[in-house]
């Protein structure tokens, strides 16, 4: 594990320039948009692509079947990417929130606190990016899996807006049902839908696993 | 060291059904055409691929329980895969010693330095004959028990595979329970460097023999027609009509030297035994 960590950060110093620049734009951004979550997210999505370009670079020239051939399972593969791809998508979101809560406070746009807390609870979303891209990437190819993973995310828009529109039909007041809802803080809400999306994480790894030991080299 | 009993293997109407065995101290050959299913025996040894049947036994070990840990005893090269080329050997240093418990890291350097090979280099960027270089140094740095080495010489000048094969030989010398199975389309690495060689053609092993048996008592002979049908066939394995009439393919070279003075008995080379065993006729 501890040796496959290190090619995936060697391998990230080939993007250096890449990185640098996706960074500077994300600086650049802050200063002109008001919605701090957009650069949050950005952040995030760059950190959880990453993992999709390494699965790429061990792809290439069927370096995959050398890998294999080293002492590393398939699970240990699969857990070595999670962590990778949690690392990086960590460190994005990270990055993505000092630089649009520093950028909000340097503006008078945006209290400190409150962008903390609009951050924390954007994680979910990070994570939950990491659920659905990492077993479509390494199902299938990388043209076959950026097409399914604009699949899956138009599906799931296409699901949440009809879903909607059912309710609307059927009489269903979806904003008076969520204040309906038992009164919680919105600390614990956020932890619920971060606990949630830590299941679904661990449901995707055990997905990923049984992908990869399906595969033949 | 390996064991490898009726491996079964298709893919579409190839058939792979091989039974091979390594033993300690040894280095055993596999030679056969492209296509004919020396790939996938490694593969399928390695865990790359799960075959349709038969069994591998791995160091004592079944293949279904030989897991990351066993393989630290193993040192492989792939003809066709190897770490990525984005990647420099100063960059695989700390990555092997992060996968290898007994990864030798200065012998590893001094090596890379004595071949030759750039410390910072992509190794995309590498010739043909440095990545081979490569591919055999990540193999045998890391005191392997079994080397399994696919076309571990290929693209390389006769200097460099000197060095190599020397390098292997080493390997071997250190340990005498240490074993190598390796393919390669050079004959000449595997005469001067296999025990005995494994021959498969279409997926199946079509001879094995003892390398020192295979350049002795083996021979290809020449004759015409009216010789072909007065020669005893007892011991031709494989008979092929030219047009001077016949060659065949003998592991008795003493027998028709002796017995028949008049035939152009020529000294058998793996090349020609690989030649004849494939385009020759059995009788």
């Amino acid at each position: 594990m501890k040796g496959l960590l290190i090619k995936d950060l060697r391998l990230m110093k080939n993007m250096g320039n890449s990185l640098a620049l996706i960074l500077l734009m994300a600086v650049g951004m802050s200063f002109y948009i008001k919605d701090i979550s957009f650069i949050v997210v950005y952040m995030a999505i760059i950190g959880t692509t990453l993992t999709s370009s390494t699965i790429s670079y061990d792809e290439f020239d069927n370096g995959n079947a050398f890998l294999f051939s080293l002492p590393v399972s398939r699970k240990d593969y699969v857990l070595e990417k999670y962590l990778f791809s949690l690392l990086m998508c960590g460190v994005g979101w990270l990055l993505g929130s000092i630089i649009a809560i520093v950028a909000g406070a340097a503006r008078h746009a945006l209290v400190p606190a409150e962008g903390l807390m609009t951050a924390v609870a954007l994680l979910p979303v990070a994570i939950g990016l990491n659920v659905v891209l990492i077993p479509l990437r390494l199902k299938f190819e990388a043209e076959k899996s950026r097409i399914a993973q604009i699949m899956v995310m138009g599906g799931f828009f296409l699901v949440c807006v009809l879903g909607a529109k059912l309710a609307e039909r059927l009489g269903i007041d979806l904003n008076a049902l969520g204040e309906r809802m038992p009164a919680m803080s919105e600390g614990a809400g956020i932890a619920a839908v971060l606990a949630v999306s830590v299941v679904l994480l661990f449901i995707s790894c055990h997905i990923s696993i049984r992908i990869m030991e399906r595969k033949e080299f | 060291m390996l064991r490898i009993e009726n491996l079964r293997k298709s893919y579409g109407t190839f058939r792979l059904d091989c039974s091979m065995e390594v033993l300690p101290g040894r280095v055993t050959g596999l030679v056969g055409q492209n296509g004919a299913g020396k790939s996938t025996t490694f593969k399928a040894v390695l865990g790359l691929v799960k075959p349709d049947g038969g069994r591998i036994e791995i160091l004592g070990k079944d293949s279904s329980q030989f897991g990351a840990k066993d393989k630290q005893k193993l040192g492989v090269v792939l003809s066709n895969a190897g770490f990525s080329g984005y990647l420099t050997i100063r960059d695989i240093v700390p990555v092997m010693s992060g996968l290898y418990a007994r990864f030798d890291r200065a012998f590893f350097q001094e090596q890379a330095r004595r071949f030759g090979l750039p410390d910072n280099q992509k190794i995309k960027e590498f010739s043909t004959g440095m990545k081979a270089k490569l591919k055999v140094l990540t193999a045998i740095s890391h005191r392997a028990q079994l080397l399994i080495l696919d076309e571990p010489t290929a693209g390389l000048d006769v200097v460099a595979r000197d060095e190599l094969l020397e390098l292997l030989r080493a390997f071997m010398e250190q340990d005498e329970d240490r074993g190598i199975l390796v393919s390669s389309h050079i004959s000449g690495d595997l005469e001067s460097l296999c025990d005995d060689v494994y021959m498969i053609h279409d997926g199946k092993i079509v001879l094995h023999e003892d390398t020192d048996v295979l350049l002795d008592s083996y021979a290809v002979l020449k004759m015409d027609e009216e010789q072909y049908r007065t020669i005893e066939k007892r011991y031709i394995l494989r008979s092929r009509k030219e047009s001077f009439g016949y060659s065949c393919l003998t592991n008795q070279k003493r027998f028709y030297s002796e017995n028949y003075p008049k035939l152009a008995v020529l000294k058998g080379s793996i090349d020609e035994v690989i030649m004849m065993m494939i385009r020759g006729e059995a009788l």
